[in-house]
């Protein structure tokens, strides 16, 4: 596993990411920048269901946190993605737009979009670091499973 | 005990009746106020409507020719899944409230598809919930469920629910892949989906049924259901919707940067020759149809169809599910034979949609048919 990589209950979660506990979603900061990517995490991805389309506001929209960047279908869900920080969109994944499917197939891998984030101190509200990340993780995994979202 | 508000509403045009849904549910998003949790309404469309889902591409999954000459209304749903025909015979389900936080949408749909589930149990019939959000009895197909969150928190649950369906008319106006593609096309459609009627052995309409459905949410949800009416203000968000979404081409023929196609292969089987019909939507399959001389259509068939559809159009995935769901004496041959051949239609039908759509890289998602 990569450096920086863990596991809590067969998901892979990374230290340096920050995630957004409510939306499940992942931020990471680009080297020297103030961009951010967005994606899933892998209980986001699964508790939706398989993906089958995602559309994604074009570059240079600006959206609070909270705020929708895109939106998703999976399977028979359809629904916002909520922004984790404020930022403007600077970039898009074009393989996630043509290809949705592999979202389904690594959620880590596959970002959604950048965000040009204007104040990064909102960072803080959001969960980083590996023993913070296990904890938060692992109690997010048995609440899916007692609620029949995820498998045992 | 929870107290919801309850409508209905019978045979409204297919863009009132969806603009209606919505204005429902607005009530329930951020900085809104309703004075119920949440409102169950209990409705049927004008015979008949032809309705795709949010994603859908209209003109590859309607008959837009065959629905002008048999008077059916299209529009297009704000929720996903496939395309579906409404009308005197069909009960639609909509359930509206604010999306509590914390519910994984696959839970959220169990919670009130019991509702119709416990209502149909009052009828006497043991429907089940069944892999990709579908209602089953017996192996076929009596529901399809849907969820639609919207961008202020609100919360549309769906259903539409067959108490009786006109096949014929179903199989002229929407396009199903190689359904059309025999004389017993009827009979195939009839072996994958059921019906109130056919269930109870006599015809029912919507209406009909439309008390049991209420209770059923009562009793599964521990609500207590108030008749109302939409208000004056929700009225007014419905004709806007009519208006600016439900009854405008942009929103009706938008069309996916997805493309459609379809592909098909042979099996031979000992029981016989199997065609093998697949659709994909983008990299996803959107329908799967396994056809043969079957007198009866192997319970494993039906699973394997169902589970299918919506899923990634991937050999491995369509193996796994293939191992997973036929069983030996299903159509005689091992799973991984089967699935070879839904392998091979479904690799014909993405060489077909990649010769027909290059991949659109950038600019907007969701443009409008020129």
């Amino acid at each position: 596993m990569p450096e920086n990589w863990f596991e809590v209950g067969g998901y892979r979660l990374c230290s340096d990411r920050y995630y957004d506990a409510e939306r499940h979603l992942w931020v990471e900061l680009q080297p020297g920048s103030r961009v951010a990517r967005v994606g899933f995490d892998p209980l986001g991805r699964e508790t939706s269901g398989d993906i089958v389309e995602v559309s994604l506001s074009v570059v240079g929209t600006h959206v609070n946190r909270g705020e929708p960047f895109g939106n998703v279908e999976a399977a028979k869900f359809v629904g916002p993605l909520q922004a984790p920080v404020s930022g403007v969109v600077s970039g898009r994944n074009a393989q996630v737009l043509s290809r949705p499917g592999v979202l389904n197939d690594d959620p880590n891998e596959a970002w959604l979009v950048e965000l040009d984030m204007a104040d990064s101190s909102e960072l803080s509200q959001l969960l980083r670091g590996e023993e913070q990340l296990r904890l938060w993780f692992a109690a997010e995994i048995e609440r899916y499973r007692r609620q029949g979202a995820v498998a045992e | 005990m929870s107290t919801w508000r309850y409508l209905t509403d019978e045979s409204v045009g297919a863009a009132e009746g969806l603009a209606a849904d919505e204005a429902l549910m607005l009530r329930y998003g951020r900085d809104e106020r309703s004075d119920s949790e949440a409102t169950l309404r209990l409705y049927t469309y004008r015979s008949h409507c032809a309705l795709v889902g949010r994603y859908q591409n209209l003109e590859d999954e309607v008959d837009l020719e065959a629905c002008s000459a048999r008077a059916v209304q299209h529009g297009r749903r704000p929720t996903g899944g496939g395309a579906i025909l409404m009308g005197a015979g069909q009960l639609g389900v909509a359930v509206c409230t604010r999306a509590p936080a914390g519910i994984a949408p696959k839970d959220l749909l169990r919670r009130y598809a019991d509702g119709v589930i416990a209502g149909l149990a009052r009828l006497g019939i043991d429907a089940a919930f069944r892999s990709k959000n579908d209602l089953e009895v017996g192996g076929r197909k009596i529901a399809g469920l849907g969820l639609y969150v919207d961008d202020r928190g609100a919360l549309l649950f769906h259903t539409s629910l067959l108490v009786d369906l006109d096949i014929p008319l179903m199989l002229e106006v929407l396009k199903i892949p190689g359904a059309k593609l025999s004389d017993k096309s009827v009979e195939r459609v009839a072996d994958r989906v059921t019906t109130v009627s056919r269930e109870l052995g006599r015809t029912l309409t919507a209406v009909d049924i439309r008390a049991d459905v209420r209770a059923g949410f009562a009793t599964a949800l521990g609500l207590e259901l108030c008749p109302g009416e939409m208000e004056v203000e929700e009225q007014d968000r419905r004709d806007g919707f009519v208006r600016e979404k439900y009854a405008n081409d942009k929103w009706i023929r938008q069309r996916s940067p997805l493309p459609d196609a379809r592909g098909t292969a042979g099996l031979k089987t000992p029981e016989g020759f199997v065609r093998v019909y697949v659709g994909v939507h983008g990299d996803t399959i959107k329908s799967l149809l396994v056809a043969g001389d079957f007198n009866t259509l192997p319970a494993g068939v039906s699973r394997l169809e169902a589970s299918l559809r919506w899923s990634r159009a991937e050999h491995a995935q369509i193996t796994a599910v293939c191992e997973r769901e036929l069983g030996a004496s299903d159509l005689g041959v091992p799973a991984p034979v089967v699935a070879e051949a839904i392998w091979q239609a479904t690799t014909r039908a993405l060489e077909r949609e990649r010769e027909a759509h290059p991949v659109r890289a950038e600019g907007s998602c969701y443009f409008p048919e020129q």
